[in-house]
């Protein structure tokens, strides 16, 4: 990270602690950094025109740096604000011929790093009489599926966040809560419907909002079954001058249902998505996709008494229904194999270090998929060595 | 291949041997509140049972549900009763709390000895800590600026007293948060115009009881739950309490336990 971002970021960070210390009861100085080396093969075309695996990327990486303050300024009022820093993902890049950025190219950054808000957003408990009812307003988390609390088991992410069937923080307004004597929670939102990733001139011009509702229920201890339903949309139906039909709006009803059985030191997570998207604008075009996600986790602590857990996970993204003329028509299986030692637990237990080993390989179905899939041109296989380690601090 | 056999065969075995967790020990932790009583009562149990070892920590009641839904402590030691949060997050991971009452408690609103304001309304308490009365004088006593101690925010006494005494309201700015009944106690006793709120069993003799709406916290008002800071402590298990620490439990409940649990400074079950 440059001096120059540090220092922005520090003189934010420092702004708001001395404005939330003034008003709170309680301040929380939290993080959590993800240093990652990665091993990626792909197929790539040789002199002779032959597709043949080679090592497409190794490299060592922040890949997620969270800097996060939680504020008590009652017992019925907290907010929240985390930073989210990387090494990757970023967005400005120079021109070998030029000294100034060409903020249109998004392949390097002038930092050395990013940064985004990933949360911003104040909680208010007890404003309705429904007990353990929150009002969430502000850059929030998206509650639907299991993107809203996956806690990177593996390193790969939530199957909606990595099919982009939803993004895993968004701005808006929710009444979420738990049902008493835990039986379950639930939530209903509005959301911008565009993510917290989009800023400044790449957010679109979408007008309309997003609608969520997601509701889980834990009826016999260690078994939790759910489901959220989200509608989304994508563009703006009509430009703003003319009213010109807009080709590329999309109309966007998300499903996603949810299984989690833990019985012993084995917890299996079951996930289900389907996705329709309809081009009103544009006739045959329209297409769903489903996702179905099996993810066991066994946790060997108890067998050999070290913090070690061995987790398992099979995806499968289906957009084989996308037009024959779609370059993204696929069908996708995936398979991770991953690998977690936890260390420096704190005074919960929770562990404040892990490393994490994992493989992760993916593979497209020539047969159901757009030709430029065919032969494996595009299956790909990541090993993956993360150390991710987290602290939180009362201020 | 015989010697490779003998050494995975070796290796399970140590881990085998490692993984034997020790039956003879106990660990409790959780609410500094309970935190005496939990403490004088182990000493008292292994005196009795020497075999068993048992291990009491503090960190507030947040603390001591978390490590019991991680599975890191035998017994939770709450000054409240769990949240629905808490209680999903420990059913969905397979862990069944089970509640155990193990002793009566008031929260007590203390002043230092030099003090001569003998009780408060509970509009007067919330007045206190939302500053809305700053100086003594506006309730009848010296003319001394009041000096708000609280506890911390993690601490299952704050989370009582907001809801009792402040119905959800904020605590003013200027107060002072600490985290332990003991700071609470030894700052009020040094402060003359200070006022804080405490476990019974914390009392000493440089502070007295304040009475909430005409009624001091007594074993009888207590129980009787005419006393408006009243509560009940707890001790939580995964499942109903089995082995040792159902031995624990029932030490505590006993007879015994209960004497320990007034020698500390709280009320008994009966």
């Amino acid at each position: 990270m440059s001096f120059k971002l540090f220092s922005r970021t520090v003189a934010v960070f420092s702004f708001i602690c001395i404005i939330l210390q003034v008003s709170a009861i309680e301040t929380k100085l939290s993080g959590e950094m993800w240093g990652r080396w990665t091993n990626e093969t792909t197929k790539n075309k040789d002199a002779d025109g032959e597709y043949r695996n080679k090592i497409s990327k190794n490299y060592l990486s922040l890949e997620r740096g969270y800097l996060g303050l939680e504020t008590a300024f009652t017992p019925n009022t907290k907010a929240r604000f985390t930073v989210d820093m990387f090494s990757t993902d970023a967005t400005y890049q120079y021109p070998s011929d030029s000294a100034m950025p060409i903020d249109t190219l998004k392949n390097s950054t002038i930092d050395g790093a990013g940064l985004k808000l990933k949360y911003g957003y104040v909680d208010f408990a007890n404003l309705f009489p429904i007990p353990d009812l929150n009002l969430t307003v502000g850059l929030q988390k998206t509650y639907f599926g299991t993107i809203y609390d996956w806690n990177y088991a593996l390193i790969e992410k939530a199957p909606s966040d990595l099919y982009k069937v939803a993004n895993s923080s968004d701005y808006g307004i929710t009444l979420n809560g738990f049902i008493p004597q835990g039986w379950g929670e639930y939530a209903l939102g509005i959301y911008n419907g565009e993510g917290y990733k989009k800023i400044g001139s790449a957010l679109s011009d979408n007008i309309d909002f997003a609608y969520l509702v997601n509701f889980r229920v834990t009826p016999i201890s260690g078994f939790t079954v759910g489901g959220s339903y989200m509608n989304n949309t994508v563009g703006r139906e009509k430009t703003l001058s003319g009213d010109a039909l807009n080709s590329k709006y999309e109309e966007q009803n998300l499903w996603d249902g949810l299984g989690r059985f833990v019985y012993g030191p084995v917890e299996v997570w079951l996930e289900y998505i389907y996705k329709d998207v309809a081009y009103p604008n544009v006739s045959g075009k329209d297409y769903t996709a489903t996702g179905l996600t099996i993810m066991p986790v066994i946790s060997l602590n108890s067998l050999i008494n070290l913090p070690v857990e061995v987790i398992g996970r099979y995806d499968r993204w289906d957009e084989s229904d996308r037009p024959s003329a779609d370059t993204a028509k696929s069908l996708l299986n995936t398979m991770i194999l991953g690998l977690n030692y936890n260390f420096m637990p704190d005074n919960t237990n929770t562990p404040q270090m892990t490393v994490q080993l994992n493989y992760e390989t993916k593979m497209y179905d020539e047969d159901k998929s757009a030709p430029s899939f065919a032969d494996g041109k595009k299956d790909s296989s990541q090993l993956m060595l993360q150390l991710k380690w987290k602290f939180a601090n009362t201020l | 291949m015989k010697r490779m056999t003998l050494i995975i065969l070796a290796l399970l075995m140590i881990f085998m041997s490692l993984s034997a967790k020790n039956s003879n020990q106990l660990t409790c932790s959780g609410s500094t509140t309970v935190l005496p009583i939990a403490q004088a009562a182990a000493e008292a149990f292994m005196a009795k049972y020497p075999d068993i070892n048992i291990s009491v920590r503090g960190g507030g009641s947040g603390v001591g549900i978390a490590a019991l839904i991680s599975g890191s402590v035998d017994i939770a030691n709450s000054s409240r009763p769990m949240k629905s949060k808490e209680l999903l997050q420990a059913k969905s991971k397979e862990v069944n709390p089970v509640a155990y009452f193990v002793a009566n408690d008031g929260i007590a609103v203390i002043v230092n000895n030099s003090n001569p304001i003998k009780g408060l309304t509970l509009k007067q308490l919330k007045g206190i800590y939302t500053g809305k009365i700053t100086n003594w004088n506006q309730l009848g006593g010296k003319n001394i600026p009041i000096v708000v101690i609280s506890r911390d925010v993690a601490s299952g006494t704050f989370e009582v007293f907001n809801e009792k005494a402040l119905q959800g309201s904020m605590v003013i700015d200027s107060a002072l948060m600490l985290a332990s009944n003991n700071a609470v106690v030894s700052t009020v006793g040094d402060t003359p115009g200070a006022v804080g709120y405490i476990g019974l069993g914390y009392i000493n003799d440089k502070v007295h009881t304040l009475s909430i709406e005409n009624i001091v916290p007594t074993e009888t008002t207590i129980k009787d739950m005419s006393y408006k800071l009243s509560r009940k402590l707890y001790m939580y298990t995964n499942g109903k309490a089995s082995g040792n620490a159902a031995k624990f439990i029932a030490f505590i409940q006993s007879a015994e336990g209960q004497k320990i649990v007034r020698d500390t400074g709280f009320i008994p079950l009966n």
